[in-house]
């Protein structure tokens, strides 16, 4: 992996729970509006108000193309983007079980797997994320405004 | 066409039984959908001479046409019945997730009948009905019993509408709550779900919505998210809440205090939504499907006396039932007073205007501490609002009489009480000042399920945003009427939020989205209604659906006797001022609301004298029906 390479990342303090990512990202993929249909997904604590988008992570190790018996779990080495290769996936689940993160999924209708593909470097669930609580960008910026936030939050003078 | 409606479920309680029905084309083009196509099953299935709380009323739940979708904010579900507050046709709606998710279940309404000899709840897995045993539910409160829900069934992203110890004891403003903290809370459908045994509906949908013309739908779904992203407004209402707008209401003096004998408060700023982020008591902002606004708000008390309370709110109107109209001017026992509200499971509107009621009977000696079990029921005492609160939720005590709503505790209490009881047709009045804001006025008086803002919201004559001042100069031709203390053009400002509020329930927007904020526009609606179901209709005609709705639900009081005279304002505000309100028409008198709704009568085509819709505007909008059922009974008159 480059080291300046874009992730998803998520600050969940922000995040609202109005599942607008998941519902843009259903349509774009599948021109049907459904959760189950989507690449990303809201975990959702309602009694808490609390809401966190999860998604593929683009592992260094992708477990979820390791452990795949038929080759169809993919990316593009150069664009990185992960890529199903449907009409091989035999429905066998083994990444789904693999994934750490709960990231990867089945589709519903198709029954075969379903992973974030980062819309081709341009994904819909940050670009209309109301409150920008979804960002895609190389890791080394994000992890620099954490470190600033939580230092700002001592209130040095 | 594609069948994205969702059918009719319909629940037996009787018979635990169940079955589904297609809603029919045209239905879904005269009635649209949610609230609509409810008002017309209560209308065809629950006649006059029902029990509110007997097993012959039916309690409606209507998921939004549109919720399930990207529209944006269009996720809110409408409860529909005969109300036991009211006696009179109800409909209340809530935000949350619910909706959706009945969608995705492949459902958009669900109709309950009957009651069941003991406590039930209603599981829907997709295709799947399930009637359950909820006793050892039954007693829960809303938080706990959604949890063990969710425990039960082994899936905590299940859905749940929920009742709470309110419900169950058949409190009359007792609400239904969904996802946790959403609550359809005026008018008591929660009452009518317990009187069915009925404790919760669960619901998991693992399927999809689809637009009949995706592409197209898609496109007017961006449109308007951009529309309603660039609003003035919803920073503001995004940061600091519904209660953000506190200032400006209290300084335009149209925030009731101390039961509606104040207009303002000295100093607003603790129970403002500025004041819940400064004390660090909101934790965060929380939106309802599909919602770019973000509105609502989760606020916890991690130290002090209340330390460990956490809930969904408080909301503007929680923070001024609960708070300036009970004279607490604290946060910190509102924001325990609206957790409590919350689990019980009722209306904190209602709740509020009930004790503050009490309080105004106790400080006039009318009741005393031996009425209260030793209590003192001062201005302010937030301890006894609290129990009080609790009394209510389990009929203890004098909470068994405030149960039953103010007017019926007025008329059990007696000596004049009933001119500091702030409601009409039997509903406790919401928190708008409506001596300073005569459309407001106008819209609470003609409300059928009494006084308050959720039938028309007329925020827009106040002009406080290039939008709404755009707005008012649409209807009435010119920005001059955005002007609250004028009476002229309430009539025609009042019918179009009236018809624009109904289109907004039936496809599942939320009121901040269509009259508060002005992003989604009926024109927009009109766009994606089309594209949603494929039966292309235009802004005049959904804004007629809108009106159709309207005059049904007024055709269903006419049906039950009510006349022009029910069209009225709670007696202190048609009859007191209060020191903070100067120049001019300072009370709603009778002769200027009579006024108000001549032209109101005029506008729609009513009779003046019985406010009944005459049999030509009932043919004209498709209602033949109605009209032959009317003039059936002798309330209408058929010409010939």
């Amino acid at each position: 992996m480059n080291i300046n390479e874009k992730v998803i990342s998520s600050i969940p303090s922000k995040c609202l729970g109005c599942k607008q990512c998941e519902l843009i990202c259903s349509y774009l993929h599948e021109k049907s509006y459904s959760p189950r249909l989507a690449r990303i997904k809201v975990v959702h604590f309602v009694d808490k108000g609390l809401s966190v988008p999860v998604t593929c992570a683009y592992c260094d190790q992708p477990v979820c193309e390791e452990v795949c018996p038929v080759g169809a779990m993919t990316h593009n080495p150069v664009t990185g983007a992960a890529r199903v290769k449907e009409e091989l996936c035999i429905g066998c689940k083994e990444c789904v079980n693999a994934c750490p993160l709960g990231a990867v999924d089945m589709h519903p209708l198709k029954g075969v797997a379903l992973r974030c593909d980062l819309c081709d470097g341009d994904p819909a669930c940050v670009k209309y994320c109301p409150v920008k609580a979804l960002k895609y960008e190389p890791l080394y910026i994000g992890v620099k405004s954490k470190r600033r936030s939580r230092v700002e939050a001592w209130h040095l003078e | 066409m594609y069948n994205n409606t969702g059918d009719i479920l319909h629940v037996d309680l009787n018979k635990k039984t169940w079955w589904k029905e297609f809603v029919k084309k045209d239905d879904l083009l005269l009635y649209l959908g949610g609230r609509g196509i409810s008002a017309k099953i209560l209308w065809d299935l629950v006649k006059p001479g029902t029990d509110p709380l007997g097993p012959e009323n039916i309690l409606i739940f209507g998921a939004g046409l549109l919720s399930g979708s990207a529209a944006p904010s269009s996720g809110r579900t409408t409860v529909t019945c005969l109300s036991p507050a009211t006696g009179l046709y109800m409909k209340t709606s809530a935000g949350g997730y619910w909706g959706g998710e009945l969608k995705y279940a492949g459902y958009g309404h669900i109709v309950i009948h009957g009651r069941s000899d003991k406590p039930v709840y209603l599981w829907i897995d997709d295709a799947n009905v399930e009637i359950r045993d909820a006793s050892s539910l039954w007693g829960m409160d809303v938080r706990t019993a959604d949890a063990a829900i969710k425990a039960e069934l082994e899936d905590d992203d299940i859905q749940v509408s929920v009742i709470g110890q309110a419900g169950e004891n058949l409190v009359r403003f007792a609400s239904v709550m969904f996802s946790v903290y959403n609550a359809a809370g005026r008018c008591g459908a929660g009452a009518v779900m317990g009187s069915k045994n009925l404790k919760a509906i669960a619901v998991r949908g693992s399927g999809a919505v689809t637009a009949a013309k995706p592409e197209r739908f898609h496109e007017v779904v961006m449109q308007t998210r951009e529309n309603l992203l660039r609003e003035s407004g919803i920073e503001g209402l995004r940061l600091y809440g519904t209660a953000g707008s506190l200032n400006a209401v209290n300084e335009l003096r149209i925030f009731p205090a101390y039961n509606f004998q104040r207009s303002c408060v000295d100093d607003v700023y603790p129970l403002s939504g500025q004041c819940l982020i400064d004390e660090g008591y909101l934790k965060r902002r929380v939106s309802c499907f599909s919602c770019v606004i973000g509105c609502h708000r989760f606020t916890t008390i991690d130290r002090g006396v209340y330390a460990g309370t956490y809930s969904g709110g408080p909301e503007y109107e929680s923070l001024g039932a609960l708070g300036a109209g009970c004279g607490i001017m604290e946060t910190e026992p509102v924001i325990k007073a609206n957790e409590l509200c919350n689990i019980y499971g009722m209306d904190t509107i209602s709740a509020g205007s009930v004790i503050q009621w009490a309080m105004e009977c106790f400080e006039k000696g009318v009741i005393g501490p031996e009425d209260l079990d030793g209590e003192e029921l001062h201005w302010g005492n937030a301890v006894a609002v609290h129990k009080m609160i609790k009394q209510i939720a389990f009929r203890e005590g004098f909470g068994d009489v405030l149960a039953d709503g103010v007017k019926r505790a007025a008329e059990r209490i007696g000596k004049n009480s009933y001119q500091w009881a702030v409601e009409a047709k039997g509903l406790e009045q919401s928190r708008v000042d409506t001596r300073s804001a005569k459309g407001y006025a106008l819209a609470f008086a003609v409300n059928p399920r009494g006084a308050d803002h959720l039938h028309t919201e007329t925020f827009a004559e106040f002009g406080l945003s290039p939008e709404s001042r755009a707005l008012i100069k649409k209807i009435t031709g010119d920005e001059k009427y955005a002007s609250p203390r004028l009476t002229e053009k309430r009539a025609e400002i009042v019918r179009w939020h009236e018809d624009c509020f109904a289109v907004t329930d039936c496809l599942g927007f939320c009121a901040f989205s269509t009259t508060a904020l002005y992003g989604v526009t009926p024109q927009a609606m009109a766009e994606l209604f089309s594209a949603f179901t494929g039966f292309d209709i235009n802004e005049a005609e959904i804004m007629e659906a809108g009106r159709r709705i309207v005059t049904m639900e007024r055709c269903y009081n006419v049906r039950l006797g009510e006349t022009r005279k029910e069209d009225t304002l709670p007696w202190r505000l048609m009859n007191e001022s209060t020191p903070d309100l100067s120049g001019g028409n300072t009370v709603n008198s009778q002769e200027e609301l009579d006024q108000m709704l001549d032209q109101y009568y005029d506008l729609h085509d009513w009779d003046r004298a019985t406010a009944c819709p005459r049999w030509e505007v009932l043919i004209r909008l498709r209602l033949r029906d109605v009209a032959k059922e009317l003039a059936d009974l002798g309330l209408l008159v058929k010409p010939f």
